[in-house]
């Protein structure tokens, strides 16, 4: 290369692999944050969740299979892996129907559509701990809005705690995440369907289908990579929530919205079990690992 | 397509009334920051409009004025005591302080990889691609337990060292923002023809001239609009700050801690997330034409 040569001449005392021509220096930077911040405390996670805390002593010991055996067999590893996939297959669930119903709404260019569009992106930036504490205040049985709501509507008792009754805690941490999410969808379903071609609409239309033969036949199809992309982000996110549940139920009542990541969070706040916690965090990062393989594997999606 | 004016005036009103059920918490939020205690936990009903709008849990949060002295200059009586652990100011400090130094590093780091990986072709540069992708998918908690040790092994914890507090934190943050900056910024890059460059170096730039005088200032606006990006993650996050802070607090874990076991401050909470809000709220709207490119790394396009 001519001008690679150039370059050397100005710097001759440089080794090639230092100069701008080579992308060792271009990639140094992100490799070392990666390795220093992600990769060497993910080692230490695995090495810890090879020893034993002993309760009396707080010593660690080594013994491999001790937290591993301890997970397999503690059912609020399952009950947590339940609630885990339970909230995000219901919110996945909600995010998608809600956010491509609104988005087909939203979708025009008459007056104040723009504005509207607009607005549904706000809920995107609220710190999800705070979006959990604006449904704490609207979920109160004594003085939240949104129970007030429902109990005028006679669907719940009066001073019905939604959220310390282990039947109603999932879904009154739910509603927060959907509220905070659906709008993500919106936004990308809407870039989706403004970028499908009008020709085949144009010809259906022609040949007398309804607009719902429309949306199923052409619409649907035509969006199903924009819907895996957002399927798969939104998935991943969702296998980890913590947030809503951390501040709206601390994982409560008893372990009736505990899911992997606020287990291990209570492990960790809880008794400092650091080896067991790291136990069932890594578990998490297996449980997002395989879903998500998986999905990519199974529908041919790639980011 | 063409609607008949009955069914257009059914979408309008649904439209707006979808809308306003999603602007609804934010309103109610902002509504209950401005309301006095009375107000807020009245016991029998929901207070609408009929109080009178006050402005004190700004001034404790956000100007750390005491909440008691305050009520007896209103001549309200006794207040509560403690305003202390409501002023604000130092988190809203720390916030900024963390947000803005962890965005900064983002940004260089990933606009340097995003170049590379966009323009150089070099054996692995798919590997670095989805090692990129995969620290994107991995859940903070899997690292943040052993990172706690490892920071307070090196006196890194802010109760240790302050200052290398900061360090310790912003360095996790950039980490996070790191896969949706370098992506996101690689798509932009690729959007730039690569006869670009070619040009500017046949005419005797090096590489880094190139990239920092051509290269770059065409792609002004995925550098603005992944900053903004980084800077919101950083601003909302709540994990990493919970886990690896004791003195520094950033705002959402300050809020979280005035959900205590004896009640809630509601009337702070509410006016501390309104203002943390505020900046967020403008940040997004002004980049909203490149939100779904940023929010889905740079793989979807409007």
């Amino acid at each position: 290369m001519g001008v690679g040569q150039a370059i050397d001449a100005r710097r001759p005392w440089l080794p090639r692999w230092l100069t701008s021509e080579h992308p060792f220096p271009w990639l140094f930077p992100a490799t070392a944050l990666m390795v220093v911040f992600g990769l060497y405390p993910l080692y230490k996670a695995i090495e810890t969740s090879l020893y034993k805390k002993n309760a009396a002593t707080r010593k660690l010991v080594f013994d491999p299979d001790f937290n591993w055996t301890k997970a397999l067999f503690d059912e609020r590893v399952w009950n947590a892996l339940y609630n885990t996939l339970l909230y995000t297959g219901i919110a996945l669930f909600f995010q998608l129907v809600l956010g491509m119903l609104i988005a087909l709404l939203l979708d025009s260019d008459r007056k104040g559509y723009g504005l509207m569009r607009a607005l549904m992106t706000l809920p995107l930036v609220i710190p999800p701990s705070v979006t959990a504490m604006m449904f704490l205040l609207m979920l109160n049985g004594s003085f939240g809005v949104l129970a007030q709501g429902l109990i005028g509507l006679g669907l719940l008792p009066p001073g019905y705690p939604i959220l310390g009754n282990a039947s109603t805690a999932m879904a009154g941490v739910l509603v927060a995440e959907i509220w905070q999410w659906t709008p993500f969808m919106v936004l990308i379903m809407l870039a989706g369907l403004r970028s499908l071609p009008k020709e085949p609409f144009e010809a259906a239309a022609i040949d007398g289908a309804t607009p719902v033969q429309a949306f199923f036949k052409l619409t649907l199809p035509m969006m199903s990579k924009v819907i895996a992309i957002a399927v798969l982000i939104r998935g991943i996110d969702l296998m980890r929530a913590f947030d809503y549940v951390k501040v709206m139920t601390d994982s409560g009542p008893g372990t009736a919205t505990e899911t992997m990541t606020s287990y291990a969070g209570r492990i960790y706040f809880g008794n400092a079990d650091f080896p067991y916690a790291s136990t069932i965090s890594l578990l998490t990062l297996l449980l997002v690992i395989i879903t998500s393989t998986l999905f990519m594997r199974l529908l041919k999606v790639k980011l | 397509m063409e609607l008949s004016r009955r069914w257009q005036f059914i979408r309008d009103a649904v439209a707006v009334l979808v809308t306003g059920i999603f602007m609804f918490p934010i309103f109610w939020w902002a509504l209950t920051s401005i309301k006095p205690i009375s107000a807020i936990f009245d016991k029998d009903r929901v207070v609408w409009f009929d109080f009178v709008p006050t402005a004190i849990n700004y001034a404790v949060t956000l100007f750390g004025r005491s909440r008691s002295q305050m009520a007896i200059d209103d001549g309200l009586g006794m207040g509560v005591a403690g305003a202390g652990t409501y002023d604000s100011r130092q988190s809203i400090i720390d916030s900024i302080i963390i947000s803005l130094g962890s965005t900064v590093v983002t940004m260089v780091v990933a606009v340097l990889a995003a170049y590379a990986l966009s323009r150089m072709a070099f054996k692995g540069r798919n590997a670095f691609l989805n090692w990129v992708l995969g620290q994107r998918f991995m859940p903070p908690i899997a690292i943040i337990v052993p990172l706690v040790t490892i920071y307070a092994g090196l006196g890194m914890r802010d109760n240790q060292n302050h200052f290398l507090g900061y360090i310790g934190i912003i360095m996790i943050y950039a980490l996070m923002n790191l896969p949706i900056a370098l992506l996101l910024l690689k798509s932009f890059f690729d959007d730039v023809p690569k006869d670009v460059d070619q040009a500017a170096m046949i005419d005797g730039a090096t590489r880094l001239q190139s990239f920092r005088l051509v290269v770059l200032p065409m792609v002004k606006g995925g550098v603005a609009a992944a900053s903004v990006l980084c800077f919101i993650f950083a601003w909302t996050e709540f994990l990493l700050s919970l886990f690896l802070t004791t003195e520094i607090r950033t705002i959402p874990v300050k809020i979280s801690t005035f959900v205590t076991s004896t009640g809630n401050e509601w009337g702070f909470i509410t006016a501390l997330g309104t203002a943390a809000a505020i900046p967020s709220f403008i940040f997004i709207l002004l980049v909203q034409r490149h939100l779904v490119r940023g929010l889905t790394l740079g793989s979807l396009k409007e």
